[in-house]
């Protein structure tokens, strides 16, 4: 996405007392001018129509989405419940689809940490998902590093309690809006998760991990089970894993 | 209340089959980021099984929906996945670009074909 850069963090020089709490509200600030936190809040949005609409208790839904914090999890809950799975199959699966934050937090803890502590680092660990580690991405290069952790928590409390916000509207709107506009709500986890991850996608050997996982899902509908999304990532990523290795290895 | 109760095993299955097993892994990564090289083959294969798991879990989100987005013919919810892929490329990779026409794509479907 092409704009301006350095959005809603004012330059160093514009404002003299540089304390965290400056730092918090720039974040907070960065936060709601986000077109990524846009989409964010319409895919909750239709998170909480969708819970309505399968009788999932709208409690449990807003927990879910400050606890967990990952919407595609969140769905798998959701699926789950309606499907009646038990409780350790539908932890594995979760826990599967979470593996991604492994990568994900180890890559940008290093960069927002300064010389926070161990405490405020595992919390702050909890804030990020996609949205907060592609603006985080964008945003921190120019600050400074102690400005990082608060401006990250400035925004992602934005992202978070924009969303909580989001899944009680849904649920408020649920049954009122159009049919296909909810449609188009719910639509927007798949499409924009898709679209992050093709735009994340640098080596041969993430291309082919995001196509064999699409390729299998058809696959595993056939074969079915409770443990189709394990498979579908271990044998989509480690056949990945091995043809990339293998071109290396020839290069 | 009992275990079988639904209202509260939608808590249940929220606090230990999603808060659990995804912070477990944000936490561990925070334990880990201090000594973990970026470029370590284990990170490199762990990296490759998200990401087919995260293409797992959007084709199912496509494929098989839960709740009313199931009612759209399969081939309008797959059509507007390829123009949204379509619009990322031709809009100078802009994600919210492909974002838009997949949405346009997806609820003119539903609005004409469901």
């Amino acid at each position: 996405m092409t704009e301006p850069e350095n959005n809603g963090a004012l330059p160093p020089s514009a404002a003299p007392p540089e304390t965290p709490r400056v730092w918090f509200w720039r974040g907070v600030r960065a936060g709601i001018v986000s077109v990524q936190g846009i989409v964010l809040f319409a895919g909750f949005i239709g998170f909480g129509g969708l819970i309505r609409d399968v009788g999932f208790p709208l409690g449990a839904a807003l927990l879910s989405t400050i606890l967990v914090w990952a919407l595609p999890a969140q769905l798998i809950i959701v699926g789950g419940f309606v499907a009646g799975s038990p409780l350790p199959v539908v932890a594995l699966a979760v826990g599967l689809s979470s593996v991604r934050f492994f990568p994900m937090v180890a890559s940008i803890m290093p960069t927002i940490r300064g010389s926070s502590g161990l405490g405020t680092q595992l919390l702050a660990s909890h804030f990020v998902a996609v949205s907060a580690w592609v603006e985080s991405i964008r945003l921190m290069p120019p600050l400074p590093g102690n400005a990082r952790m608060p401006f990250f928590f400035g925004l992602s409390n934005v992202f978070v309690f924009g969303s909580v916000a989001a899944t009680f509207a849904g649920y408020l709107l649920a049954g009122t809006l159009p049919q296909a506009l909810a449609n188009g709500l719910v639509f927007l986890t798949p499409i924009s998760f898709l679209l992050q991850l093709i735009r994340n996608a640098r080596e041969l050997i993430d291309w082919l991990a995001l196509l064999f996982g699409l390729l299998l899902v058809p696959v595993f509908a056939q074969v079915g089970g409770a443990l189709d999304l394990l498979w579908i990532g271990l044998i989509g990523g480690g056949a990945a894993y091995l043809v990339g290795r293998f071109r290396r290895k020839k290069a | 209340m009992s275990l079988s109760d639904p209202m509260l095993y939608a808590y249940l299955l929220v606090i230990l089959a999603g808060f659990l097993p995804t912070d477990v892994f944000r936490f561990a990564a925070v334990m880990f980021s201090r000594r973990i090289d970026e470029d370590s083959e284990a990170l490199v294969l762990v990296r490759a099984v998200a990401t087919a798991l995260l293409a797992g879990v959007i084709g199912r989100l496509v494929l098989a929906p839960t709740g009313d987005l199931a009612g759209v013919p399969l081939w309008i919810r797959l059509g507007s996945i390829a123009l949204g892929v379509a619009g990322y490329f031709l809009f100078r990779k802009s994600v919210l670009a492909g974002v838009i026409v997949a949405e346009i794509a997806i609820v003119g479907g539903a609005v004409y074909f469901r």
